[in-house]
């Protein structure tokens, strides 16, 4: 989109993010596939108020107790 | 290949000769498209009475019965413009299905906070299709918006089998927020164009 090309990178990147038109099997769709399951799998069940899974920790906080 | 495709081509495998079997046995598509919305309820109860796991595993064959039904109308030569329509229909139900088993869940657990991201979610989830199909009806293609079926059926068994529904509902709501929002802005892009073109 000719409009995007005066925005900086970070704001090129968060426009075309918003106004997705890739196509799926894309390097784009798999980035944002990346970063939903991040979104769902990291951080504690808790922080979001999760009614079936609250008190279970989340992947990071699991690798950790497993390392540990 | 990207990562998504490489597990596309990977499930694609199991699907062709379930298609095999659908097309041997000449079943029509609109019999399979109707059997994949009742297998969803069932998902839907299980998914109402707190028993994700098993949910997961009957939304998967749920979809492939909805997967399927297309493939095989090509197949059969059985492709007709009333199966594209009982189809997108028929997935409207299915979609709502598993979003009221949640909502009854959430309800019963005295949650109000889910019961509303789950109704918003359900809500932005069937204006997804609804933008298009309308878009479509001005406009040749208004295929924008990352949030579409596939994305959320896959997006409920990931929560289903990991017990993550909660975060998985945010993404559905907060991206198929997003997806309307595309569908509306390039609707209007695209009719201001084609106005434009028309007074030159």
């Amino acid at each position: 989109m000719s409009a995007t090309r005066a925005l900086t990178l970070p704001a090129r990147v968060l426009w075309h993010a918003f106004f997705w038109t890739y196509e799926r099997a894309t390097w784009q769709y798999d980035l944002m596939v990346i970063a939903i399951l991040a979104f769902v799998w990291l951080p504690p069940p808790g922080w979001l108020g999760d009614p079936m899974a609250s008190g279970q920790p989340g992947l990071v906080e699991l690798v950790l107790r497993l390392l540990r | 290949m990207t990562f998504t495709g490489a597990v596309g081509a990977l499930c694609m495998f199991p699907l062709r000769l379930i298609i095999a079997a659908c097309v041997a046995l000449r079943i029509h598509p609109n019999v399979l498209t109707f059997v994949g919305v009742l297998i969803n309820v069932v998902a839907a109860y299980y998914l109402a009475t707190g028993r994700f796991i098993r949910a997961g595993f009957i939304m998967i064959v749920a979809n492939i019965f909805d997967f399927i039904d297309g493939k095989v109308a090509i197949e059969l030569g059985a492709v007709s413009k009333f199966g594209g329509f009982w189809d997108s229909v028929i997935d409207r139900f299915s979609d709502l299905a598993l979003f009221i088993g949640l909502i009854y869940l959430y309800a019963e657990r005295g949650r109000t906070d889910y019961v509303m991201i789950t109704a918003i979610a359900s809500t932005f989830a069937l204006m997804t299709s609804y933008t298009r199909a309308r878009a479509e009806s001005l406009i040749p293609k208004c295929k924008v918006g990352f949030m579409e079926r596939p994305e959320r059926i896959v997006l409920f068994m990931i929560g289903a089998f990991t017990n993550r529904m909660a975060a998985v509902l945010w993404v559905i709501l907060v991206l198929s927020i997003f997806t309307v929002a595309d569908r509306i802005i390039h609707t209007w892009m695209e009719l201001r164009r084609h106005e434009r073109g028309a007074a030159a």
